[in-house]
């Protein structure tokens, strides 16, 4: 019994590397600059469908496949920030229905192209057998997948917080305005934002397709779950977002193994107290 | 710059004193004509688009209760549904338990719905801007989980069938779609009332001044924070209103009823009306009628003409400023 809970918590931890690992993207772009990109979850979308055309079981492929997933992303966020750019100073109302229109359209030529089943998305074949883990068969990709994920988390860290593009990107979070006046470019920290923040979520979307693979729904879904993770774990911050991160994860696997009818409620019981928490830590808005 | 536009105002009153009138009287008779192709619809089109304008009224109450927030006290929501959802389930619990009474049904869906924005408004009204949109669209996507999750009460993902309502004790039940659909325009018409005597109101005066510049409004000594609440739990009353006619048109509630594409579509209708609750109306309709009408014609892309007006709305405003930016320099 305790090993099916070690197990779930190992997939948990997987699924929450996942979640953080879009709502990085996506609580950089909010943080640099203040927009909700509801075509989030669209982004993760290409890269998983990258996955299903370019994976063929070779590693060699399933690179091609993570380059041309990266890739795709970084210019699909390049140029959402430069479709948000006019709408800047329009409120965030415009911008909000810009990215809705946006992930329609995204879903419409999904379902175009690919159809309205889901379609598999296997990991590399060196990757695709199993360990034992205390009698249980555990697949070895996701044990992969929580190495690279920690890794991104590591160096996605490091560079905010020790390097000068991370120190320039917390500067423009912190005052946009004073970041300006200091000299700092933040027109090229936005778009540099947006590149990076695309490029998460298609990178999110190529490693985990085997996990959450490509069918019609998932970028509402991940959208919705990325976003959650973004409230609880507060804008801007990469910390904050991978413990809110981790937490969902582990609320999504073990809190339904253990309680199913109450994990649901559980997170939304927590979104409420943090809510709470933050009303009263917050100062009020000026 | 906020001093400059104080004083440049009283300067355009007078033109728009006289103008006011007969733009108030052209709009009256667009409201009549409006009010009586709506009533006189069921008497010549078929079913279809009878169940269509129906879904057409539903989308409407929520449209208006989306731009009393987003369009007059400027906080966009993308989560109205969640009341929507409060208030359907609890029509429907209410029909299929107690009471098959429309009349009481609307009442404690309205009545459902307002409570559960007055809980939600402390935690929900922290917020501004987008961390508003975030923060209203994460509650609403927990609405819809419970819902889908808590089987004993509201059937989970197989939703919940409700019988259909009657409008006195001893009638029969509603069941031909031209009769339901004039029970939504009552209700609509009603509802639609209420809100017009309320946009004369002080709180709604309050409510715009706080969209516009809350710190000054705050300064003058207004209580913004009251009527921000009052103005939430008013919107949530109207979105539990439209959950209400939602069950009863449909005689059926899911999950999916309150999704994401609820709220911005509502969300949509609201910024097509920009800040007008009658231009957020002719949105509603031009949305189902953009969706189902022309959507149907097609071929299964419906979403992407969705898509296109999403868009079409988002860049209205900046395409007319710099069209107008770029032809009055030419006199000069």
């Amino acid at each position: 019994m305790a090993v099916t809970y070690a197990v779930t918590a190992v997939d948990g931890v997987a699924f929450g590397l996942l979640l953080f690992t879009v709502a990085a993207g996506l609580t950089l772009i909010f943080g640099v600059m203040d927009v909700l990109n509801l075509a989030h979850g669209s982004l993760y979308l290409a890269g998983a469908y990258v996955a299903y055309l370019l994976s063929r079981g070779g590693l060699l492929d399933w690179a091609a496949a993570l380059a041309a997933g990266a890739l795709i992303g970084v210019a699909g966020g390049a140029a959402l920030g430069a479709a948000m750019r006019p709408l800047a100073r329009f409120g965030h109302l415009e911008q909000a229905l810009a990215t809705l229109g946006i992930a329609y359209l995204a879903a419409d030529g999904y379902t175009s192209v690919f159809g309205g089943a889901p379609l598999p998305a296997d990991p590399p074949t060196p990757l695709s057998g199993s360990v034992h883990m205390g009698g249980f068969r555990y697949p070895v990709y996701r044990l992969g997948f929580i190495a690279v994920a920690a890794v991104l988390a590591l160096a996605l860290h490091w560079a905010v917080t020790r390097t000068r593009p991370g120190v320039l990107l917390r500067a423009t979070v912190a005052d946009r305005a004073m970041a300006a006046a200091t000299g700092i470019g933040t027109g090229r920290v936005q778009t540099a934002a947006m590149a990076v923040g695309g490029g998460l979520a298609t990178t999110a979307g190529v490693l985990g397709a085997p996990l959450l693979g490509p069918a019609p729904g998932v970028d509402t879904t991940v959208l919705v779950l990325c976003l959650i993770v973004v409230v609880i774990g507060g804008a801007g911050s990469i910390g904050g977002t991978l413990a809110a991160a981790l937490m969902v994860g582990q609320v999504q696997t073990v809190g339904v193994l253990a309680a199913p009818t109450a994990a649901p409620f559980a997170l939304f019981g927590v979104l409420l107290v943090v809510l709470a928490v933050r009303a009263r830590l917050a100062v009020r808005p000026t | 710059m906020s001093g400059a536009a104080v004083t440049s105002r009283p300067a355009t009153p007078a033109s728009d004193q006289t103008a006011a009138p007969r733009v108030a009287r052209r709009g009256g008779i667009l409201v009549a004509l409006a009010v009586l192709t709506a009533v006189a619809l069921p008497f010549g089109v078929d079913a279809y688009t009878i169940s269509l304008a129906s879904t057409a009224i539903v989308l409407a109450t929520l449209a208006v209760s989306t731009q009393l927030l987003t369009g007059v006290a400027g906080l966009p929501s993308l989560g109205q549904a969640a009341y929507l959802g409060v208030g359907a389930y609890t029509a429907a619990l209410l029909g299929t338990t107690a009471t098959t009474n429309a009349l009481a049904q609307l009442v404690a869906g309205t009545l459902a719905g307002t409570v559960a924005a007055a809980l939600c408004a402390p935690l929900v009204l922290q917020t501004r801007g987008t961390a508003f949109l975030m923060v209203s669209f994460a509650v609403a996507e927990m609405a819809r989980t419970v819902a889908s999750k808590w089987t004993d009460v509201t059937g989970g993902d197989e939703g919940l069938h409700l019988p259909p309502v009657t409008i006195w004790p001893a009638t029969a039940p509603l069941r031909g779609d031209g009769y339901l659909y004039l029970y939504l325009l009552a209700c609509f018409l009603l509802l639609a009332g209420t809100v017009a005597l309320l946009m004369h109101s002080r709180l709604v005066l309050v409510l715009r001044g706080a969209g516009d510049h809350e710190p000054r409004l705050r300064a003058l000594g207004h209580r913004v924070t009251g009527s921000l609440f009052a103005g939430y739990a008013i919107a949530g009353g109207l979105a539990g209103a439209a959950g209400a006619m939602l069950s009863a048109a449909h005689r059926y509630v899911s999950p999916a009823d309150l999704g994401l594409e609820t709220s911005a579509l509502a969300l949509l209708a609201a910024a097509i009306g920009a800040g007008s609750m009658r231009g957020a109306v002719a949105g509603a309709v031009m949305v189902v009628a953009v969706r189902d009408l022309l959507g149907a014609e097609t071929g299964g892309h419906a979403l992407a003409l969705l898509g296109l007006v999403f868009l079409l709305v988002a860049y209205r405003r900046p395409a007319t400023a710099w069209i107008r930016e770029h032809t009055s320099r030419r006199p000069r």
